[in-house]
């Protein structure tokens, strides 16, 4: 230990130092040779111990490759949590690229962990290679990927945002007890864990099958129409047809059921009448997965 | 500042045997995710659990209905890893709040975190970085300290953190920095006795004279955990049992301060909860200096080695590193 003052000593410069240091994705030493760490402070790996001193068994360069080691390692393995059927998917090399090239562009910036993956989907979005993105040859590779971890990080943000558990929702008697008129002008207020989410791949199947230890194979494309919620605390997920996908976005969106219900039909060229049997079947589901928290009347 | 009559009367004294200003709760566990089942079906024996506040400060999900459930039935302690009370960021004001709240809502019974900062500059590395030891660092976190007290209206404890490096401006020995950091801003400490025997290996210091150097009174909590020998080091891993040494050394400090809450962090590789439990379980032994011979099998987790690549690194990652994972039908 030294009593020696020196412009090491300050602690606001070593911190900054020591994160541009650990955090760098080269290493530890291309972080110490690093500009950046050299505007904080200007030496050379061989000065390194005027800032860490070495252990009888480690140099300074040893014992902060321990900090830096463990900072990949640690977030990389909870984006692999948040993320296990996209790791499953690409492979254990490639997700640690990804992982790194994410932590690089997106390091955290919150207090919890649960922020982590956050950017992650668009990250993909805005990183996927630009010659596989003909939309005339339909989905790809990039676009299973991407929306993997879509749904999984909606998975992440039900599970643990605001939910339903301990509210009274819309049921099936509600839906009943109204009129056709008071029906017609009705808006449904959404659940606040209802997600819709429409895919090019049923990544659902896929990623319940990674959870579950199997080994699936990448699906064929296939259009997927997703809702996501949760009752009981835990995310419940059930793919609908394109006509229930529309009316559930029309109405989650602020239409009235008259509205929603004429939107669908023009956008299936069909009539209302031929729509009658599948709305009651619709609503009645809808009720009982808790999808609506309010039927609001239009006054 | 904090009235210390008010401080008092929040962790008053529950035991006269006991030489901590803190109640003592017993023998606890880390309330961890995978036993979030095991835990509501069986209501098991537990003294008392303890949190890791970020986990649940903003869940609106499972988690939080477990916790509320588990602080209904148990005493709850709040464990966190993102004070960052050494950093030279600004103090998180938003952060603190939360901290309160779910304090308030959950009664717990304190609220801890470590001797360490996580970040600067905006970025959170979710790591416990060690600071210098010196007049600086202490004065600096003693004034953060005391602010944050005033946030939570209530005296806060510190955990020395496991390190891996010395710093050269570091000008006192890490025992001295704790008891003079709790004494100036009036704070207790959680001493991790696996944290001492890490530390003092990667540093050769002499783990009983740190023990024996702190303020016994200020001591709240033990923290017991598994390692791993790296061979040139040791890394808190939190993946296994305790090891004899530090059984010890825990011996050693129990008799100093007498009936101090112990908890067991078991964060990676977790086993079955009947497993935990029955590993916290063995203090009993150690606090009535019986250490007899199924005690003494315990051994270090296996050597690690950096030569086969990121399994291994992964598997040495050091606390902390919890996340909690969506639960899908």
């Amino acid at each position: 230990m030294t009593t020696q003052e020196s412009p090491f000593d300050e602690l606001d410069a070593l911190q900054l130092w020591m994160q541009t240091v650990i955090t760098h994705p080269a290493g530890v030493k291309a972080g110490v040779a690093s500009k950046n760490a050299n505007q904080i402070f200007d030496m050379r790996e061989a000065e390194i111990e005027r800032v860490i001193q070495p252990s009888e068994t480690l140099s300074a360069i040893q014992r902060l490759e321990i900090y830096s080691n463990a900072y990949f390692a640690r977030l990389s393995s909870c984006l692999l949590d948040e993320f296990p059927a996209f790791a499953y998917a690409v492979g254990d090399t490639a997700f640690q690229a990804f992982a790194s090239e994410y932590l690089q562009t997106f390091p955290s910036n919150s207090y919890t962990l649960s922020a982590l993956g956050r950017s992650f989907p668009s990250f993909l979005r805005a990183t996927r290679p630009a010659d596989l993105s003909f939309e005339s040859l339909g989905p790809t590779w990039a676009d299973f990927l991407i929306e993997l971890a879509t749904v999984e990080r909606v998975y992440s943000e039900v599970f643990d945002g605001p939910g339903i558990e301990h509210e009274r929702v819309a049921d099936p008697q509600d839906f009943a007890s109204l009129s056709v008129v008071q029906w017609l002008g009705a808006r449904l207020t959404p659940a606040p864990c209802l997600r819709l989410v429409q895919l090019s791949y049923p990544v659902h199947e896929y990623i319940t099958d990674v959870r579950r230890g199997r080994n699936p194979q990448t699906p064929a494309p296939s259009k997927t129409y997703l809702v996501i919620t949760r009752r009981n605390y835990l995310v419940r997920r059930s793919a609908v047809g394109e006509s229930e996908f529309g009316l559930l976005t029309a109405l989650a969106n602020g239409l009235t059921v008259g509205d929603g219900v004429a939107y669908v039909a023009q956008q299936n060229q069909s009539d209302i009448d031929a729509l009658e049997f599948e709305l009651s079947q619709w609503f009645r589901n809808w009720a009982e997965a808790g999808y609506f928290r309010q039927i609001v009347l239009a006054s | 500042m904090l009235r210390r009559g008010r401080l008092r009367r929040l962790n008053c004294l529950e035991s006269p045997q006991s030489r901590s200003d803190y109640a003592y709760l017993g023998l606890g566990v880390g309330l961890r995710t995978v036993h979030f089942d095991y835990l509501l079906r069986h209501t098991p024996a537990v003294d008392w659990f303890e949190i890791i506040s970020e986990n649940f400060m903003d869940s609106e999900g499972r988690p939080r209905y477990v916790l509320d459930q588990i602080a209904e039935r148990y005493p709850v302690v709040m464990h966190g890893v993102s004070l960052s009370i050494g950093s030279t960021a600004p103090l998180n004001f938003k952060y603190l709040r939360k901290l309160k709240t779910l304090a308030d809502a959950v009664n717990a019974r304190w609220v801890s975190d470590h001797v360490c900062w996580t970040g600067v500059a905006g970025r959170n590395t979710h790591d416990l970085l060690p600071i210098p030891m010196n007049e600086e660092s202490l004065r600096h976190v003693v004034r953060r300290i005391q602010i944050v007290q005033d946030v939570l209206e209530r005296r806060i404890v510190l955990e020395n953190p496991s390190s891996y490096v010395t710093f050269a401006a570091s000008t006192m020995p890490e025992w001295e920095f704790l008891s003079r950091m709790a004494d100036d801003a009036d704070c207790g400490l959680l001493l991790d006795i696996n944290n001492v025997y890490v530390s003092s290996v990667n540093h050769g210091f002499h783990a009983e004279t740190y023990i024996r150097s702190l303020p016994h009174h200020r001591i709240a909590q033990f923290h017991l955990a598994g390692h791993t020998n790296c061979g040139t080091h040791l890394i808190d891993t939190h993946d296994g049992p305790v090891i004899d040494p530090v059984w010890k050394l825990f011996q050693t400090a129990y008799k100093l301060t007498q009936n101090v809450s112990t908890l067991l962090e078991w964060d990676a590789r977790v086993p079955e909860f009947p497993i935990l439990h029955a590993e916290v379980l063995k203090s009993q032994r150690y606090i009535a200096g019986v250490c007899d011979g199924e005690a003494n099998k315990t051994s270090e987790t296996p050597k690690a080695s950096y030569t086969h690549g990121d399994d291994v690194k992964l598997a040495t990652t050091p606390h902390p590193a919890v996340f909690v994972a969506a639960e899908v039908e």
